[in-house]
């Protein structure tokens, strides 16, 4: 096979990689959020749980729970029979304590002088939060985030491990049916590099233009 | 004098862990008054402040809005604290809002304002403290000492019974603290109620009733402003401005 017909046969992957990245980043995001607010806000034994989730998903590949989750619990649950949702959804988890730590760090790096400046206006807790804390915090998340999606893009690999046609899959049915040992893999990594790098370079330049912008 | 009673500290102690910063504080200020806090650096002349704006409870006394005891009758703070305008001497400006959007905030979100009404009451205040033409610039772009009129500008436009100010130009250039300073003494002029820690002698020649004189947790003396600068009667209050007027 030619290296045009190779690519167009792997890029047969490229749905299954996008659409598991984006979907984990997506819960990732939401559950970040809410576990950074936890971790920072809740009373204290609701934050030390918020701590220790965060702890364990630092602390075990996430290959680990995908399997777990496709091939333990898929026993039991339908819903993790699907090889793509088991992937999905572990690496949202670990994608939520990633992203709490990124919200945590931000939210901690607003000035407290804009928040007693906006106790002092007589705003509430909740609207301090959703019009002088969030805002800011996300600018300075920016950066982090990029590097975020660029590593569930480049770890949703695994999900080739549970049987998904993602673009790692795709390379490997070269070699496996076609003898191909090196071209495949080549082209994987430059699919992976053109998804990877646009969105977390503009991410991180468009944050950095933001912190400059406002002095954050 | 016989004007309403705006703010009152009745015996107010603060204590962090050990220290005791304040130790039985009672100060009022009334409708109109211009009321100047000086003392020596960590006398407890912000904790004070913050405590007066119902940033902070005292560790004990009383606290009194208008008559009414706060935190006794349990009063709703975000309320009492939308009527009590402060100033901080770090720059507190919300860094991802224009200056007219500083100012908006409040009165939209506090007050209930539509957006129009905001932004009309905004400009208003921005004319108060003479940065119309700054309307859009983003607080990085702003000078320290128009970063702190648009932020004199943000608490006046709650339209509150008293302004707290503390050391509102202890972190400007002197060339940018006149213009501070000028804003200050208009609003002085025109009967705001003001509570002000600053050691600009001259500002507090010029419009203050009352100099306080803060050492050690307490009040050690209050007193004219003339009479405070030429007599002080503490020893303490007699050093520390021998000290301040020397340096100035
Ligand atoms: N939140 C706090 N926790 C512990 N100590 C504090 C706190 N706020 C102020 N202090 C201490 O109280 C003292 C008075 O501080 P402050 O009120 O800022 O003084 P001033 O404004 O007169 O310089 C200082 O010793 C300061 O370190
Ligand atoms: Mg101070």
């Amino acid at each position: 096979m030619s290296i045009v017909s190779d690519l167009f046969f792997i890029l047969q992957g490229i749905t299954a990689t996008i659409s598991i990245s984006f979907l984990s980043f997506g819960i990732g995001f939401l559950l970040g959020i809410l576990l950074a607010f936890i971790r920072l806000y809740a009373p204290k034994p609701a934050a030390l749980l918020g701590d220790a989730y965060v702890k364990l998903f630092l602390g075990v590949p996430v290959l680990v729970f995908m399997l777990l989750f496709h091939f333990g619990f898929g026993q039991f649950i339908p819903f993790f029979k699907s090889a793509y949702f088991s992937s999905v959804f572990a690496l949202g988890l670990r994608s939520g304590a990633y992203q709490s730590q990124i919200f945590r760090a931000a939210i901690n790096s607003i000035p407290r002088d804009q928040l007693l400046a906006a106790r002092a206006l007589g705003l509430t807790d909740t609207q301090i939060l959703r019009y002088v804390v969030l805002p800011q915090a996300f600018i300075v998340a920016l950066p982090g985030l990029g590097s975020e999606i660029a590593l569930l893009i480049k770890d949703s690999a695994y999900a080739f491990i549970l049987g998904v046609l993602d673009i790692t899959k795709y390379a490997d049915i070269l070699r496996a049916a076609y003898r191909e040992f090196v071209a495949p893999y080549i082209l994987a990594a430059m699919l992976y590099i053109m998804l990877t790098f646009p969105i977390a370079n503009y991410l991180d330049k468009l944050g950095s233009k933001l912190k400059k912008k406002y002095a954050l | 004098m016989s004007s309403e009673t705006i703010l009152e500290g009745q015996g107010i102690w603060k204590i962090y862990g050990e220290l005791e910063v304040l130790r039985g504080v009672d100060i009022d200020i009334r409708r109109g008054q211009t009321k100047v806090i000086i003392g020596p650096s960590g006398s407890g002349k912000s904790t004070l402040l913050r405590i007066l704006g119902f940033l902070e409870p005292p560790t004990r006394g009383r606290v009194l809005f208008r008559g009414r005891d706060v935190y006794g009758e349990g009063l709703d703070l975000a309320k009492i604290r939308s009527k009590i305008g402060f100033v901080f001497q770090q720059p507190s400006l919300f860094r991802h809002l224009t200056a007219l959007e500083n100012i908006k905030l409040g009165p939209r979100l506090v007050l209930g304002m539509s957006d129009r009404e905001a932004e009309k009451r905004a400009w208003e205040m921005l004319k108060l403290v003479h940065l119309e033409e700054f309307a859009d610039y983003y607080p990085a772009q702003l000078s320290g000492g128009q970063q702190q009129r648009v932020a004199i500008a943000r608490a006046l436009a709650m339209n509150p019974d008293i302004l707290l100010l503390d050391e509102p130009t202890a972190n400007l250039d002197i060339e940018l603290t006149w213009e501070v300073i000028e804003v200050m003494e208009e609003l002085a002029r025109k009967g705001i109620t003001m509570l002000v820690v600053t050691h600009e002698i001259p500002f507090a020649r010029e419009v203050a009733d009352e100099i306080c004189f803060i050492s050690d947790g307490v009040i050690q003396e209050c007193n004219e402003p003339e009479e405070m600068i030429k007599n002080p009667k503490t020893p303490r209050a007699r050093v520390f401005l021998k000290r301040l007027l020397g340096e100035v």
